[in-house]
């Protein structure tokens, strides 16, 4: 808040460059994430995507969801909150960074996209593809790096929206900067009433909710080779609950809330040893905190489920220049991790993890048109076993309008704490017990003492220390620019995932009730081909892009091949043999996804326009027949358009307004789609205290 | 409507075909085994809540006779009458603690039009115990899977029991639906709806009468 206040009784402006004149600067876009250093985007031998802050504003995204579900290839699964299906890969593989620095507080695996707000973004940095040589664990399917804003000028500006459903959102994002000390700050707000998809449900489909972010960022410019910074950015999601069970007849009604608080402390230091060296220590302290209360009415025992998890880090890096043939990076660091719950233990217990790691990665230009780069890190654990994971990529320009890249890497995924240590146990559905990999045995063992089991299954026995799963990752791109203003990009990728961590049953209890337990037992693959394009010509830009998807359990496919898998004949409800070219792979994947988006601005005017296309083709959701494969007809939901429209005016005296409407069509699919209200529409007004004649 | 009528042409043919084979007894190992679909057989249905909403049944067995194609009263159930008695997602068989006859049963995994003779080697298990009945009841251990978050009960496919009758005879038996009329509620519907519409099995069965392994259809 402190900063705020600053920003607000700072009233000295300096003029700047606002982001806005990006729009016609020949300015190269630079990517940070596809190998931890600066690189122009078009010398990116890795298949990447830049979403700029401008374009997420245009587009009237709040929430990090929003944005990315618009992206060519990219899918927002709804299980435990927004996650980001990548490639086929779902969302537990793919690694999210706030300004480099992993986001923790999965939950399921899942990282939930919408607890993170974007009016503070000034660029999204998405690389597809295995990056666990440089950036270790999750990053699988690939790595979504957020950058916000860096103060660099004066600025001040405050946004208040309002939208269907009674949601409100206000920010408010300034910087300041007085020679060579800067600081920047954002808050936001954002509240709903949430919505009731099923009419008659005893659960609102999404429940009233509150989020508050605050980011604020300090710095100071010891020499132009010495820079300190700081930043320090608090989370919190406060989530109403009221469930009414309607238990045969009965009404049990529960109510209470969920609270999710987020804090993260990230200094940086950097210095330029010489013209040819330059290095940078980090530190990252992160922490989340899960509280979930529910007083059930007429009951005793009241549910509480608390989760806390610690991140920190200490990281260097050192980025070598050798020569204009040769450069490299090299780096290091210590994390420890810990996680407290009484899904777990009890809040008392804490589990923790200690990991070094070092990584390398050279780029070598052995020819002018040619770039190779070869990177690898190693992750030593305490808790699991330690990973390698190389990297090789190259580039090749075969001339000015067309070049060729590929890359093959390894990505991996730790097993978390709840897969090594959950011991849950659902007295309402059943009996049934989940217990993680590192506890099992003994809670086997004292419930077989207890004379509580009734048999063991033959997966009890291959309990051991899970391993990291793990995958191998190949793209291949061609970009073909025709002129100046057209750009066309092809990628094929494939992944194969192997020692992939699944539940299954280790035992059942006398009462009937199963118990799982986590196992290295399963491997999949998904391949397919993304197409984007991009014409912009003046202030109007034109972006489509496609993805073509086939993913599958490979297990699945032995199974298949030996005539293993059966299916029921939807008439007459018999059973006969799958079929291969039945089998629909992995659920809640579409084969094909296509966006089209057009951003049209008037400079002279302020004007700005929007139209945003998305189709998804029918997907799997859940298996009817039985056979625990997606292969039916009545076991897909249905393919969808999905059109956004948005559009607004910057005034000359800085007053801003913005109006939009989501999902235009009025889309909805009550069961598979429970994020999708219908159509959703918007008005916003903002008011920039500076650069007040800048559009 | 339409499986309705194929199911009562299928009882029918099956009648006819049993009648002929009475007549023509020397003709009989011949004479392709007719496949019979039994429907609604209730298996306990819920006939009230407890005053903790807890769905309960009478707690009865409904006794099903292979061999002759109907239900057995349950005044005979320490008979060698019948030959599998279904009570929720238990099923037994006429043997052990459940039944006086010569029964026994096993799982196998294949389609019912694949099972075209019992291998010599496979072993039939009988009822020892209510917890370890021939076929073994639970989730994803014998012929069913209970999906617990559409609330929802579905026979597995390729899944065959293969029954030995209470008087020794052989026989394959597919289950083909746990609800009402063989239609199973949608994942949307109602937890009433689908609790009052549980416990009502459609199967599918072929009996060899000569005693032997052979179940060609």
């Amino acid at each position: 808040m402190l900063f705020t206040l600053l920003c607000i009784t700072a009233f000295v402006c300096v003029h700047a460059q606002d982001d806005s004149t990006l729009f016609n600067s020949p300015l190269e876009e630079v990517v940070v994430t596809a190998t931890r250093s600066e690189r122009k985007l078009s010398n990116v031998a890795v298949p990447t995507t830049i979403i700029q802050g401008k374009r997420i504003t245009q587009s009237g995204s709040l929430r990090l969801n929003d944005i990315l579900g618009e992206q060519t290839g990219l899918f927002i699964t709804e299980s435990f909150g927004k996650g980001l299906q990548m490639q086929g890969l779902s969302a537990d593989y793919t690694l999210i960074l706030l300004n480099g620095e992993p986001l923790i507080g999965r939950m399921g695996g899942v990282l939930d996209l919408s607890r993170i707000a974007v009016g503070n973004i000034r660029r999204i940095e998405i690389v597809k593809g295995p990056s666990s040589s440089l950036y270790g664990s999750e990053a699988l399917a690939g790595v979504v790096n957020i950058i916000t804003d860096q103060p660099s000028a004066d600025r001040l500006s405050a946004t208040v929206r309002y939208g269907r459903f009674n949601t409100i959102d206000a920010s408010v994002n300034g910087s300041i900067k007085r020679g060579k000390l800067f600081g920047s700050a954002f808050v936001n707000t954002n509240s709903s009433e949430g919505y009731t998809l099923l009419p008659g449900s005893r659960q609102k489909t999404v429940e009233p909710f509150w989020r508050f972010t605050n980011q604020y960022q300090a710095g100071y410019d010891f020499s132009p080779k010495t820079k300190l910074s700081a930043t320090l950015r608090y989370n919190l999601e406060d989530i109403t609950n009221s469930i009414t069970v309607q238990n045969l007849g009965q009404n049990i009604v529960s109510t209470g809330s969920e609270v999710n608080k987020d804090l993260n402390f990230n200094p940086v230091l950097s210095h330029q040893i010489s013209s040819k060296i330059k290095t940078q220590f980090r530190g990252y302290i992160s922490t989340f905190q899960s509280v979930q209360k529910l007083d059930v009415k007429d009951l005793v025992v009241n549910y509480n489920d608390q989760f806390r998890q610690q991140f920190y880090r200490m990281e260097n890096q050192t980025d070598l220049l050798m020569s204009n043939r040769f450069n490299m990076n090299a780096g290091g660091g210590y994390i420890h991790e810990g996680v407290s719950s009484n899904r777990y233990d009890s809040l008392s217990t804490q589990r923790s993890n200690n990991i070094g790691y070092s990584f390398v990665q050279a780029e070598w230009i052995p020819v002018k048109k040619i770039s190779v780069i070869g990177g690898m890190r190693f992750d030593a654990n305490q808790a699991y076993a330690s990973v390698l994971s190389p990297k090789l990529a190259f580039r090749y320009q075969v001339n000015d309008k067309m070049s060729v890249t590929g890359s093959l890497g390894r990505g991996f995924k730790a097993p978390d704490f709840r897969q090594l240590y959950l011991n849950f146990t659902n007295v309402a559905a059943g009996g049934y017990s989940v217990f993680g990999s590192l506890v099992a045995r003994d809670e086997i063992q004292q419930l077989v003492a207890n004379g509580q089991i009734d048999n063991l299954t033959p997966s009890y026995n291959k309990l051991t220390d899970l391993s990291p799963e793990t995958s191998t990752g190949i793209n291949a791109g061609f970009h073909y620019s025709p002129a100046k203003s057209l750009h066309f990009k092809w990628n094929i990728f494939r992944n194969d995932i192997n020692n992939l961590i699944l539940t299954d049953v280790i035992a059942y209890k006398t009462n009937g009730g199963q118990i799982f337990s986590y196992l290295n037992i399963s491997r999949a693959l998904t391949q397919g081909l993304e197409f984007e394009g991009n014409w912009k010509k003046g202030q109007v830009e034109f972006t489509g892009g496609y993805q073509y998807l086939m993913t599958a359990d490979k297990d699945v496919l032995d199974d298949i091949k030996e005539g293993k898998v059966f299916t029921r004949d939807i008439e007459t409800g018999n059973s006969r043999k799958m079929k291969r070219s039945e089998y629909a792979g992995l659920p809640n994947r579409s084969t094909h996804m296509a966006n089209l988006k057009m951003f049209h601005e008037w400079q002279k005017t302020g004007w700005f326009a929007t139209g945003r296309g998305i189709w998804r083709s029918r997907w799997g959701t859940t298996d009817v027949d039985g056979n625990g494969v997606i292969n039916r007809e009545d076991e897909f939901a249905d393919g969808y358009l999905q059109l956004n429209v948005s559009g607004g005016k910057k005034f000359e005296n800085g007053i801003r307004l913005m109006a939009g409407i989501d999902n235009v069509f009025n889309y909805k699919d009550e069961l598979n789609l429970p994020g999708q209200p219908g159509v959703n529409w918007y008005l916003s007004v903002g008011y920039d205290f500076m650069n007040k004649h800048k559009h | 409507m339409k499986t309705t009528m194929k199911g009562i042409t299928v009882i029918v043919f099956a009648a006819l075909v049993f009648s002929a084979c009475s007549k023509e007894d020397n003709n009989s190992a011949a004479q392709p085994l007719s496949v019979v679909t039994a429907r609604d057989i209730v298996a306990d249905t819920i006939i009230g809540f407890s005053s903790i909403g807890q769905p309960y049944g009478s707690g009865k067995y409904t006794f099903y006779s292979l061999e002759n194609n109907k239900i057995i009263p349950s005044t005979d159930s320490n008979s060698t009458k019948w030959d599998i008695g279904f009570r929720g997602t238990s099923i037994i068989t006429n043997s052990g603690i459940s039944g006086p006859g010569n029964g026994g049963a096993f799982v196998q995994i294949g389609t019912f039009e694949d099972l075209k003779l019992i291998s010599t080697d496979s072993v039939f298990r009988t009822d020892l115990s209510t917890s370890n009945y021939a076929i073994p009841a639970g989730s994803n251990r014998g012929w069913y899977v209970y999906n617990a978050t559409a609330n929802l009960l579905t026979p597995i496919p390729g899944r065959v029991l293969v029954i030995r009758t209470a008087l020794g005879k052989y026989a394959k038996v597919e289950i083909l639906n746990y609800y009402k009329g063989g239609v199973t509620p949608l994942a949307t519907a109602s937890d009433d709806d689908k609790i009052k519409k549980q416990r009502f099995y459609t199967f599918r069965f072929t009996v060899q009468p000569d005693g032997s392994k052979t179940l060609r259809d």
